[in-house]
């Protein structure tokens, strides 16, 4: 078991010096987002996580939720700690205030749900269904759909699931066979067998409202005859109270690698004659409205590397303080002495410490952009923003998930054989992290958007665009002075020529041969997580430098936060030109081999 | 009726302080704040008693720098209906923040003002008990069970040994033990409420208080570490060293 | 130069912690008055007119000390300090010394000096802060020092005096609390995580059997909570919640005798806060020595009856 105290001030940090937060607080509809309501939120919901759901991590992946006969039990603690969640309003956030939401801004709602993902990620995986769930309503539902269901969804009194993966259809969800059997009443009939439901069934809340993908007699084939429907778990009386029970079942839950408290089910619907569906907006256009929701639950997803790394932080960082074994090489004759003190148990925690600062960083400044994108006044910013938060979105996702899983390593790593022991916890961080890479569209899936509909589709405009950005830091880092921006403002520099070259690369053949490009596709993801965090990174020191010149704050913070730069620099960037050459010399190997020479 | 809540801005729980290297006091240069947990307490208490239809009002203050409004808003945040700042630099001790409190009470005319049993700073346990003297109300102090009836309140107190049930005449002072409730969390409602909640600020001047302190800190140190372990030859060895070198039994 | 000290006692005997407090008194320097304020509280005072140093001793015998109300018994005192003329008011820093003895220093204008573990001279002293974690030394401008006084920085004083006992009028009753009822805990075992002794066994024991036939009769004269490593926990010895560590309980008695337990780190992340901490395993090179105040290698069989013996 280990404690969780949310990272404020490096959040504060971030959402104020690199993501913008006072711009953001100016746009239409977000007054509300001043600095000390924020600060207040921040800070409360900081105490929600350490004290209410933190201590549940441990146990709930001790005993896992449990099936028996089509009920789901979660472990102890969960229902009572849901049951606050909502009594305290934390699901209603960032949702419209028309159905009962605070409408807050996505950056807030980000922060704030880092620190759910970070205390207890299987708890939060709860919320975050059903926050997808609520999104694509609101984006596509009808009026009597969204009144129907949204208050109590956005409220958390009902929960949310998005029930798209089968057997047979899992990356490539065009293969989806699940069937809608329209009705005279406008209702369907939904048959078919849905698999890896997250919190599909469970004893937390009294309703549950399912999201499936499923065809229509005459849809036709392909990812254009798939349409979303709302199917509840209990029917809604005319009242709003709950009636029948609806044909969706759980027919069993699944035992997993991590994240053993997040109920992952096996739903069977319409065995019994048929689940009773609503079309949400229009047929066939389901797996349309997917994708526009997925851009959220994907940068989400990506927040959890940042939340689950920053949890094995935290454990490995207190450990390192406390274990005692071996000698300081710098002190002569001296006593045994924390590990921490060895420089190898520094490197580990500095690459922790830096990543999760960078990826922190880009996942911040990518939620700015949505909330940007969504509410700016002038139609030119909404569309700069919307571009380039499509195109960052599979980065945070498939790079800050891919760190996860090397940060949650290193955190093992720190404690050695106790980090092998389950009963120390940091092994918990290290399976739950796993899925993190794997769920809303596997890491290659991610590289495969971001080099396909996200570059060579609009040949490259909003990369450039954004490599451009990144060079423009150049002449403030060469303004300042020192060794650290020194070093910050080369790494950057060669990041910069890497990502560059790549793109080139990309353009110049994605459309002859779209493969050989593929093929490095997530080395290249990589490259653009590690050049944009290191960009991030650099921001972060030139801000953290101007507020200590200012004398405002907390100079040890600063200070830090520029070592941790020049660290990220050092140890970090030279990943960039590896990267760039395996993808841009690496192609061919990969496919080298025949099938059979494997 | 209405309660006046007290809180006080101290250094977060899970903060280990640290001495300035002059050894002069304690560093808290951007060290985490946080509300006093035993006056986290007090306030779910008021709040519960409020809840109870018992209090109409909950008023809470806080005395010190301008940055306790944070604290004030946390409380606001947990429920509180209004809230006071008396604001100074000066370093205030339990005698000055008693004497302030008074003159607040006089003016709020509260029928119960519920403190945290002590600071987790200075660790004083003075405060409710001076403020009590100074009103001529009787005190009931390190709470366990608080219940209000009939213009009275009976309150179980943690006693050495166990437990001691009184009844005093309100208004009173009650302070507050561990025992006495579970704090709640803030609701994400209450703490965007909490902003447009009415705070004035007082200063001691306003209420005719000297709070000049009477106590000065020469120095402050970390205690001695603990010494490296002793083997003892047998029980008898043992016994004799806990007896009379560590005196725990 | 004189102290008034406030006995602490049930009428026939003095507690414990006036003896520490007399030792404070000592160490300030002066003539020390013992006011013992109670209901038939003569033997009480008969007792402090016997302890070493005591110049005299001052008797306010009257119904309403009975329960010892703060209200009233504040009143009294500050009556006393200023017809006396006093410097300093000393009381032990017990739940009833923090109970009246703030309100005496507000009724004089006093500031009081909480809970002082070492006198530097007559108007400075050295208190605990920020929960032990540091110590301030603080002096006084006050005319009138109060003071309360933590026991466990003195010795208990001695007897061998003979001091005059001098009676009080009491002072009023001023009649606006009073006690409804007491309850004090005599024999149930103290709660694991507020315990000032907490016994713990650990695998060492062998059997559940062996844990309650040991370890029972030494907590019980102990006033100790009983504690468990995950070992323990995990071979079923005892039931979950007695488990002591990072997954269990985290505790921090003032002593901590752990029994027959290695010193797995998760077992340290849990008690190694605890004042005193004794160890007692066969196995020399166990790391629950390498955290231990006090370190006994014994077969523990012997050694814990023979220890609950001895106490
Ligand atoms: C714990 C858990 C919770 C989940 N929760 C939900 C949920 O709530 N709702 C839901 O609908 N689904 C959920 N899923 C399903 C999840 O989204 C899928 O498992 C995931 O998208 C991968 O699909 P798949 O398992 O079919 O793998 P496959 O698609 O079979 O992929 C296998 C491998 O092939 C690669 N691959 C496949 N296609 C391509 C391609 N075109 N190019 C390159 N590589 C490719 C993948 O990257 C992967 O490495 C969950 C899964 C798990 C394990």
């Amino acid at each position: 078991m280990s404690n969780y105290a949310a990272p404020i001030r490096d959040m504060q940090f971030v959402m104020k010096e690199l993501a913008g937060l006072d711009r953001v607080a100016a746009l239409p509809g977000y007054e509300e987002a001043s600095p000390d309501l924020v600060d207040a939120i921040l800070e409360e919901a900081g105490k929600f996580a350490g004290g209410v759901l933190a201590p549940l991590n441990f146990s709930g992946d001790q005993e896992g939720s449990r099936w028996q006969d089509g009920a789901v039990t979660t472990p102890a603690g969960f229902k009572d700690a849901y049951q606050q969640f909502v009594d305290n309003g934390w699901p209603a956030l960032a949702c419209d205030p028309e159905y009962g939401g605070q409408g807050l801004p996505r950056l807030v709602s980000m922060v704030v749900r880092e620190m759910w993902k970070a205390s207890n990620m299987a708890f939060s995986l709860c919320p975050m269904l059903t926050q997808g769930a609520i999104e694509a309503l609101a984006l596509a539902g009808s009026d009597e759909l969204k009144q129907t269901f949204l208050p109590n969804m956005v409220s958390g009194h009902w929960t949310g699931t998005m029930n798209l993966t089968e057997p047979g259809a899992g990356s490539d969800l065009a293969a989806v066979r699940s069937r809608a059997e329209p009705q005279a009443d406008g209702t369907y009939k939904i048959f078919g067998q849905k698999i890896f439901i997250t919190w599909g069934e469970h004893d937390v809340a009294e309703n549950i409202v399912h999201l499936v993908l499923a065809r229509t007699p005459t849809a036709p084939a392909g990812v254009k005859g798939i349409s979303l429907f709302v199917v509840p778990k209990f029917m809604v009386n005319a009242d709003g109270g709950l009636g029948e029970r609806n044909d969706a079942w759980c027919a069993s839950i699944e035992h997993k690698l991590g994240i053993h408290a997040s109920p992952t089910a096996v739903m069977v619907f319409g065995d019994h004659g048929g689940a009773t569906g609503y079309l949400v907006g229009e047929e066939n256009r389901g797996l349309e409205y997917m994708f526009i929701m997925m851009n959220e639950a994907r940068i989400a997803v990506g927040l959890e590397g940042v939340a689950i790394s920053d949890r094995a932080y935290q454990q490995a960082l207190a450990y390192a303080k406390d274990r005692i074994q071996g000698k300081d090489m710098r002190v002569r004759g001296g006593g045994d002495v924390p590990i921490i003190r060895h420089p190898d148990v520094r490197r580990m925690l500095m690459m922790m410490k830096s990543q999760i600062e960078a990826m922190r960083a880009l996942a911040y400044v990518v939620a700015s952009a949505l909330d940007h994108a969504h509410a700016s006044p002038d139609a030119n910013d909404r569309a700069r923003n919307q571009a380039f938060s499509d195109l960052m979105i599979p980065v945070v996702k498939g790079w800050c998930t891919e760190n996860a899983n090397d940060i949650t390593s290193l955190g093992v790593q720190v404690h050695g054989g106790m980090g092998f022991i389950e009963e120390t916890g940091a092994a918990q961080h290290y399976r739950d992290a796993r899925i993190t890479a794997i769920y809303e569209g596997t890491t290659g899936i991610q590289a495969l958007d971001l080099i396909g509909r996200k570059i060579a589709r609009e040949n490259g405009a909003t990369v450039k665009a954004v490599i451009a950005e990144m060079s423009a830091l150049d002449a403030k880092l060469a303004a300042q002075e020192g060794a650290d921006f020194a070093t910050i403002r080369k790494a950057l520099a060669e990041g910069v020529a890497a990502v560059s070259a790549c793109v080139d690369f990309i353009l110049a053949n994605f459309a002859k041969e779209a493969a050989l490009v593929a093929a490095g596709s997530v080395p290249f993801l990589k490259l653009m997580g590690v050049v944009s965090g290191g960009w991030q990174m650099a921001r972060a020191a030139l801000a953290a430098d101007a507020l200590l010149k200012e004398g405002s704050g907390d100079p040890a913070f600063y200070r830090a936060k520029i070592a941790t730069s020049r660290f990220y620099a050092d140890h970090v960037m030279p990943q960039a030109a590896g990267l760039a050459r395996t993808m841009l010399e690496g192609g061919e190997s990969v496919l080298a081999l025949e099938e059979a020479q494997f | 009726m209405k309660i006046l809540v007290p809180v006080k801005r101290v250094i977060d729980y899970n903060v280990r302080p640290r001495v300035k290297a002059d050894g002069s006091a304690v560093d808290l240069a951007n060290v985490k704040m946080a509300m006093n947990p035993f006056d986290e307490i007090a306030v779910e208490e008021a709040m519960r008693l409020k809840e109870a239809g018992i209090a109409t009002e909950v008023v809470v203050v806080s005395c010190g720098l301008p940055a306790c409004q944070e604290t004030l808003r946390t409380a606001l945040a947990l429920g509180a209906d209004r809230a006071i700042l008396v604001e100074t630099d000066v370093e205030l001790q339990p005698l000055a923040v008693a004497k302030l409190l008074k003159a607040l009470a006089v003016q709020e005319a509260p029928q119960l003002v519920i403190l945290g049993k002590q600071a987790i700073d200075d660790d004083s346990s003075q405060t409710g008990q001076m403020l009590a003297a100074l009103m001529g109300w009787p005190q009931a102090v390190f709470a366990s069970k608080v219940t209000v009836v009939d213009g009275k309140a009976k309150v179980a107190r943690e006693v050495d040994g166990g437990t001691e049930t009184l009844e005093v005449s309100l208004p009173a002072v009650v302070t507050t033990d561990l025992r006495l409730n579970e704090p709640r969390y803030a609701t994400l409602p209450n703490i965007m409420k909490a902003k447009k909640k009415p705070l004035v600020t007082v200063k001691p001047a306003d209420l005719g208080v000297d709070v000049a302190p009477r106590l000065a800190t020469l120095k402050v140190a970390e205690p001695a570490k603990r010494k490296a372990g002793a083997m003892v030859a047998d029980v008898a060895a043992l016994v004799d060293k806990l007896k009379n070198e560590a005196k725990v039994i | 130069m004189a102290i008034l000290l406030i006995a602490e006692h049930d009428n026939a005997r003095l507690k414990a912690a006036t003896l520490n407090t007399l030792t404070a008194a000592a160490k300030i320097g002066g003539d020390i008055h013992v006011l013992v304020a109670g209901s038939g509280c003569g033997p009480a005072a008969d007792a402090a007119a016997r302890l070493a140093g005591v110049a005299k001793v001052l008797v306010a015998d009257a119904a309403h000390y009975g329960d010892q109300l703060a209200e009233n018994l504040a009143a009294l005192v500050v009556a006393t300090a200023q017809a006396g003329g006093y410097s300093h008011v000393l009381a032990a820093a017990s739940s009833q010394g923090k109970n009246f003895m703030p309100r005496v220093a507000a009724l004089l204008d006093v500031a009081q000096v909480s809970d002082i573990v070492a006198v530097e001279s007559a108007d400075t002293f050295v208190r605990p802060i920020y929960a032990g974690n540091i110590l301030a030394t603080v002096k006084s401008a006050d005319a009138v020092k109060v003071i309360t006084v933590r026991p466990t920085g003195f010795d208990a004083a001695g007897e061998g005096g003979s001091a005059p006992v001098e009676a009080l009028a009491a002072g009023p009753d001023l009649g606006i609390s009073k006690v409804v009822s007491r309850e004090l805990t005599v024999s149930a075992r103290p709660e694991l995580g507020a315990a000032k002794v907490v016994v713990s066994g650990g695998r060492g024991l062998g059997s559940g059997e062996n844990y309650h036939k040991l370890l029972e009769p030494l907590a019980d004269k102990l006033g100790a909570a009983l504690g468990a490593s995950r070992a323990a926990v995990d071979a079923g010895f005892v039931p979950n919640d007695y488990q002591v560590g990072q997954t269990g309980k985290i505790v921090a008695p003032q002593l901590y005798i752990a029994v027959g337990i290695s010193g797995a780190i998760q077992h340290l992340a849990g008690m190694k806060e605890s004042k005193v901490i004794v160890a007692i395993n066969k196995d020399p090179e166990a790391p629950i020595f390498q955290v231990a105040d006090y370190g006994l290698v014994a077969d523990l069989f012997t050694a814990i009856p023979e220890l609950t013996a001895a106490l």
